[in-house]
């Protein structure tokens, strides 16, 4: 506590404690070398009343679609490489690539496309907050339609 | 020897035992041989004691005791903490001690702004919608659905109703429900 008396040594300790935090708000912003992409792929349709029991804290998000039940038909993650590239399949000869673009203001672009047999069905980049996710809904399936929630979480 | 100017300058000193034991012995050997300084000496004298009864006798008519009393009322007074407290930032943020107070404003500033990365969820409400940049769902019908209750944001892609209709007996309802 000495130290602290002198008004000059004062000012040097609070230099270096500046000079760390700011360190440690450039570290805290750094892109993430990883990012855990989960999708998980429900089945939506109007046959019954049904709610898979795993998908339990969904159900806000799902409410909104309006449909009477919901089956989680497939749940997957992947660590993907920031600027890197994974590919999830999905039922119905579907495929969804996803691309880690940035990481700024604790949220992460993601650069989405879906296609089916080979051909793009949709292309789309969002921006999520990190641990956050989104939904991509409406190709159909099995006589109802699918609902795939993409989420992303910075390692 | 030294002369009698000098001798009568340091009477007074002498009188008040202010000066060492040579110079003492100095001016009481020339007071015994010098009539004029022992003379300066006896009025220096005169006086003093003058001065101390007329001190005394006006002493013994000042009441002492309130003023005694008041002092240590104050001295065993504690101050209170508001005022220690005041007196404290007083001491503080002087113009010359308030320099670390520039530094110290623009961490709390940075720590501020990086609390949200610490603290998951600190923005949550603010920023917390995933925000559509860019769609090509390739000439298909797409419906953006933001919902506020639960923060969600949907991207729908859908077909015409009608051409569902043409091409399938019992249609998928892929068309936006909401």
């Amino acid at each position: 506590m000495r130290l602290l008396m002198n008004p000059r040594n004062r000012l040097r300790l609070f230099s270096l404690a500046l000079i760390l935090t700011a360190g440690l708000v450039g570290a805290a912003e750094k892109n993430p070398q990883f990012v855990q992409v989960t999708i998980r792929t429900i089945l939506a349709e109007n046959k019954t009343d049904d709610f898979d029991p795993k998908l339990k804290g969904m159900e806000r998000q799902l409410k909104p679609l309006k449909y009477r039940s919901y089956r989680l038909l497939k749940a997957e993650d992947q660590n993907v490489p920031s600027q890197g590239t994974r590919s999830f399949e999905i039922p119905g000869g579907r495929s969804l690539t996803v691309a880690p673009q940035e990481f700024q203001d604790n949220r992460i672009a993601l650069k989405v496309r879906l296609t089916e047999r080979e051909k793009p069905v949709i292309d789309t980049t969002v921006k999520i907050p990190n641990k956050g996710n989104f939904i991509l809904g409406g190709p159909p399936h099995d006589g109802g339609v699918l609902v795939l929630s993409i989420s992303a979480t910075a390692q | 020897m030294r002369d009698c100017e000098s001798i009568r300058e340091s009477i007074g000193r002498w009188l008040d035992g202010e000066l060492d034991t040579a110079e003492s012995e100095s001016i009481r050997a020339h007071l015994a041989s010098c009539e004029e300084c022992r003379k300066a000496q006896q009025q220096l004298e005169s006086i003093d004691q003058i001065l101390k009864t007329t001190l005394l006798a006006e002493a013994q008519q000042i009441e002492f005791l309130p003023f005694w009393r008041g002092v240590q009322v104050r001295i065993a007074q504690k101050t209170p903490w508001h005022e220690q407290a005041l007196e404290g930032l007083r001491a503080t943020f002087t113009l010359s001690r308030a320099a670390w107070l520039v530094p110290a404003g623009i961490a709390v500033v940075l720590a501020i702004l990086s609390l949200d990365s610490y603290i998951p969820g600190l923005r949550e409400g603010r920023n917390s919608f995933a925000s559509v940049e860019s769609i090509d769902a390739y000439g298909r019908n797409v419906a953006l659905l933001r919902e506020n209750e639960s923060k969600t944001t949907v991207i729908w892609l859908y077909e015409d109703q009608e051409e569902e209709n043409a091409t399938a007996d019992e249609p998928a309802k892929s068309a936006p429900a909401f």
